[in-house]
């Protein structure tokens, strides 16, 4: 009896040390990036490179010698004294240009996403009519062109655009198009797996008490919808934001472009200076990170569910 | 008979419904599909767009950068896609046998899937910049590495064993590998994960009363319930592999010499370096059509799978 508890602990101990074994493995990039990010150049250009700058002449490691800097976050950010009404402002093109315009992006695109998603959705879980079938199936092919293949001609679209001399029209509406459209298609099916689950009879009810049909969707199935339509706005959300190649490429005006673009600008104009790249890597994931940390559960609801249809 | 009631009051409202959906759709994706099947026939004159037929193909198929692409972008998808597999695989084995701290794994192990492909690079960039990265330290050493040191980002890729096909990879490709794996194991662990957990728990307990091993169990009971999942993430892994650019930029750059230069990168390359529309647009297209093959293929088998289970 008492060898057979001790094996299933055994057991235990090891599985939870293999798994602990994995997640600092998975840990260990971000790390050293977080470390990097706070040294001062002097230990960046340091040869052999040492992973703590804590060495000191007589000790290889000392804690209280430790040579921390925030230089890299300071050239990123970059905040001069000014008569604001801070006292300072940030003048770097990472927080003035690049970050704002991909929150504008990420924002407007998934609720864009999360409206049009959410009204196709519903009428493909509840009505059935002609052309239903080839509908869903054309959008779940659509689901698997990427958008690499469709840049060429997405990159003409937005130089035709651009010559129309629309009035107000720039980039920024395009890319927010662009991204709508990339990610709607999946949304609509993850949208309509959301609809499918909320019972009919909940709808019936409220038609037969007088409801109008817009009535319905309004008042009771959005209502019972919202954690799934939460659940599409984070997939969207953190999907833009970690878009790399198409705000580089159709985004003609540099104080248009997202923060990834700033990003790769930041990695050609400090070739030695890594920890003002660690340290604007940090800046532009903390904030997904902390979001995902937050809304787990929504996440792994949208993507499973996405998975299984994609 | 249930829908009769929302039929009533005008067969109209799911048209409107769905209507700005495919117009967004219609702009984005399918137009510039039709234009990019129109630009591969053409070439740019001096006079405008003329039509040159399957010209566009013949260059690029004539190109040495492409077959030079095709074989890295081999490569990279079958060490990227089987190393994924494999240690997904496992290490959802591993969190499916933790009751306690399986939710505290998973959400430490998913941090890396957050991340932009653009950043991740660039984080494993930073381990291996020449001289000041912190595995240079190490990887540099020429008494570990002989006879020089191996600095990843510039090492010539060793001697081929196949001609012209890049196996073994350059350090470059295999580290590019890492990277991408390390992304991608956190989404393909979770889908395995669910699906492991819907294979019932009686079936594996009487495999084990039968006197099947470990090796055997996995074998014969989890991995053929389990194989519909197992192709939707291969799919998945494959596509994102295939059209993922982002990691290349900011790692490599295609470098060192084209010794990771993928075919979604090469798009880039013709495109935007060197203007060249017309041959780029051949390219896109047959992308896109390895992309379709693989979508309807994974759609049929996971069909068939599920008629047979």
């Amino acid at each position: 009896m008492i060898n057979k508890i001790s094996r299933r602990n055994w057991n235990r101990i090891l599985i939870n040390g293999a798994l602990v074994l994995v997640v600092i493995f998975a840990m260990i990039p971000i790390a050293t990036t977080l470390i990097i990010s706070f040294k001062t150049q002097q230990d960046i250009t340091r040869k052999p490179p040492v992973i703590f700058p804590c060495d000191t002449e007589t000790r290889a490691f000392d804690l209280s010698a430790c040579r921390w800097s925030v230089e890299g976050y300071d050239r990123v950010i970059a905040p001069k004294p000014s008569d604001g009404l801070l006292g300072f402002s940030l003048t770097g093109n990472m927080l003035r240009t690049y970050l704002p315009n991909t929150i504008l992006y990420a924002t407007s695109a998934s609720l864009m996403v999360v409206l049009f998603a959410g009204l196709s959705g519903y009428a493909f879980s509840r009505y059935r009519f002609r052309g239903h079938a080839v509908l869903m199936a054309a959008i779940l092919a659509i689901t698997g062109v990427p958008l690499l293949t469709n840049l060429l001609g997405l990159y003409q679209i937005g130089i035709t655009l651009r010559k129309a001399q629309i009035p107000f029209y720039d980039d920024r509406f395009f890319i927010i198009l662009v991204y709508m459209g990339f990610y709607l298609p999946l949304s609509v099916w993850i949208a309509k797996g959301f609809f499918d689950a909320i019972p009919i009879e909940l709808e019936e009810a409220a038609l037969i008490d007088g409801c109008t049909p817009l009535g319905v969707l309004g008042r009771i199935t959005m209502p019972l919808a919202l954690p799934g339509l939460a659940a599409i706005f984070l997939l969207t959300f953190v999907s833009v934001w970690n878009e790399f190649i198409a705000g580089y490429l159709l985004i003609a005006k540099n104080e248009h472009k997202p923060a990834m673009f700033g990003l790769y600008e930041f990695l050609g104009q400090n070739i030695i200076n890594l920890q003002v790249i660690a340290a604007a890597c940090i800046l532009i994931a903390v904030p997904m990170v902390i979001l995902f940390l937050f809304t787990r559960k929504s996440f792994f609801k949208a993507m499973v569910e996405g998975a299984v249809k994609g | 008979m249930r829908y009769r009631l929302f039929r009533q009051p005008g067969k109209s409202l799911p048209f409107w419904l769905i209507l700005p959906t495919i117009l967004v759709l219609l702009l984005i994706q399918v137009y510039p599909a039709i234009y990019t099947i129109w630009l591969s026939l053409q070439e740019r004159e001096p006079t405008g767009w003329t039509f040159v037929g399957l010209k566009n193909f013949e260059r690029l198929f004539g190109m040495s950068a492409f077959s030079e692409s095709i074989g890295h972008t081999i490569v990279f998808l079958v060490g990227y896609a089987t190393i994924t597999m494999v240690l997904g695989f496992l290490i959802a084995l591993l969190l499916s046998r933790t009751v306690r701290f399986s939710g505290f794994f998973i959400t430490l192990l998913f941090i890396p899937w957050i991340i932009a492909d653009i950043i991740a690079g660039m984080v494993f960039r930073l381990l291996v910049v020449p001289d000041y990265g912190l595995l240079s330290g190490i990887l540099q050493n020429p008494a570990l590495f002989p006879p020089k040191g191996l600095s990843i980002l510039t090492a010539v890729p060793p001697q081929s064993w196949f001609g012209d096909f890049p196996f073994p990879p350059a350090p470059a490709m295999s580290f590019l590998i890492l990277a991408s794996v390390w992304r991608a194991l956190p989404f393909v662990t979770l889908l395995l994960l669910a699906a492991m957990q819907t294979v019932p728990h009686e079936l594996v307990e009487s495999s084990r009363i039968d006197g099947a091993n470990g090796w055997q169990t996995v074998r014969f009971i989890m991995v053929p319930l389990m194989l519909p999942a197992m192709v939707v993430a291969l799919f998945s892994l494959t596509l994102s592999g295939m059209n993922g650019v982002g990691m290349v930029f900011s790692l490599t750059g295609g470098g060192p010499g084209t010794s990771t230069q993928v075919l979604s990168y090469l798009l880039y390359t013709i495109g935007w370096d060197r203007l060249q529309f017309g041959r780029a647009a051949a390219l896109a297209l047959l992308i896109a059509i390895v992309n379709l093959t693989l979508i309807t293929g994974t759609m049929r088998l996971t069909r068939v799978n599920e008629g047979n289970t």
